[in-house]
């Protein structure tokens, strides 16, 4: 017993000492437009990110730019038509974990969670909550979410000449690793 | 019906022109991602100069490299495996903080690069995050 209470406050020692915030910086956020006319995707895998397990408190930042496509044309539309990356560089997300005690950070598994904050895109902020998960794993800790967003409520204004092509709502898929041992 | 000379002449003008638009134009629309290994590079620079650069002044910086092919030495301090195949190179420059990150798209094997080599990696800047994003990167020497 005593030597089981000793372990206990070592363990704990030990996850305080080694801090309580993940940062990584290859993260990945994609979004996909499906019409009848074209699937346009859009790839990023350059996203940083900060996720403290204690407060539950959760930040994710990209630049527009980073944005990868399949066809030239489509990435240079999207930077200089909807997003104006020029003028809007990033977009970000802070938020938090909304019932962060449904999380055990340290026993390996799947949870679901709720992740609610500011969304902000092409410069205008929105509320919003979503589902996700968080795997916890060893060594690292992922974040899994999938949700949808209309181009509109960011300001985004797509031209009568391409509405066709490019969906009312688009699919964003949010996939982070936080790496929780060794070099990040 | 017979069409008069001039007429048809101009005729025959306009189909040719239409027709090389409508080929230009699904060529355009096609047109995929360049070949970094086969442009030129606007920049020639070292990870640690680079950061520099954006760390003094981002504004400038950002004007005078995104969208630019740039060419970057440095050390690579990571080495991370990201969705679709993707590889994110880090190269140390210096700070603790901010170093060069450098994605290969759709790659499926590591072309050998491990932590503490050398390299010259060529790709698209993206701007500055927390660290200098490059991206469609290739190796052009180790």
């Amino acid at each position: 017993m005593k030597r089981l209470i000793f372990v206990v406050i070592i363990t704990g020692l030990f996850i305080q000492a080694s801090g309580q915030k993940y940062i990584t910086k290859n993260g990945y956020i994609g979004f996909f437009s499906h019409t009848p006319v074209e699937d346009i995707k859009g790839d990023n895998n350059q996203v940083a990110s900060v996720l403290d397990i204690s407060s539950g408190e959760i930040v994710f930042q990209v630049l527009i730019k980073s944005f990868r496509f399949e066809k030239a044309l489509m990435e240079e539309h999207f930077n200089e038509n909807y997003l104006e990356s020029e003028k809007f560089p990033k977009a970000t997300f802070t938020g938090k974990i909304v019932n962060p005690s449904a999380v055990s950070f340290s026993t390996p598994g799947v949870y679901e969670v709720e992740v609610e904050g500011d969304l902000n895109i092409h410069g205008v902020a929105k509320k919003v909550k979503e589902k996700g998960t968080i795997e916890v794993a060893k060594g690292n800790i992922s974040g899994n979410s999938k949700f949808s967003i209309i181009p509109e409520d960011y300001n985004i204004k797509i031209p009568n000449v391409v509405r066709n092509n490019i969906a009312k709502t688009i699919e964003v898929t949010v996939n982070i690793k936080y790496p929780t041992s060794g070099n990040q | 019906m017979k069409i008069k000379r001039p007429y048809r002449f101009i005729l025959i003008v306009i189909l040719i022109t239409g027709f090389a638009g409508l080929i230009a134009a699904i060529y355009l629309f096609n047109l995929r991602n360049k070949d970094l290994l086969k442009e030129k590079p606007n920049f020639i620079i070292t990870a640690e100069e680079l950061r520099k650069e954006f760390e003094s002044d981002e504004n400038a910086s950002t004007l005078k490299f995104v969208n630019k092919i740039v060419e970057v030495t440095g050390v690579i301090s990571s080495v991370e495996k990201g969705e679709n195949n993707s590889l994110n190179i880090a190269l140390s420059t210096g700070s603790s903080l901010s170093s060069v990150i450098c994605t290969f798209p759709g790659i499926t094997d590591n072309p050998g690069l491990v932590a503490g080599q050398t390299v010259t990696l060529r790709g698209e800047c993206s701007g500055f995050l927390l660290d200098v994003l490059l991206n469609n990167c290739v190796l052009i020497s180790k």
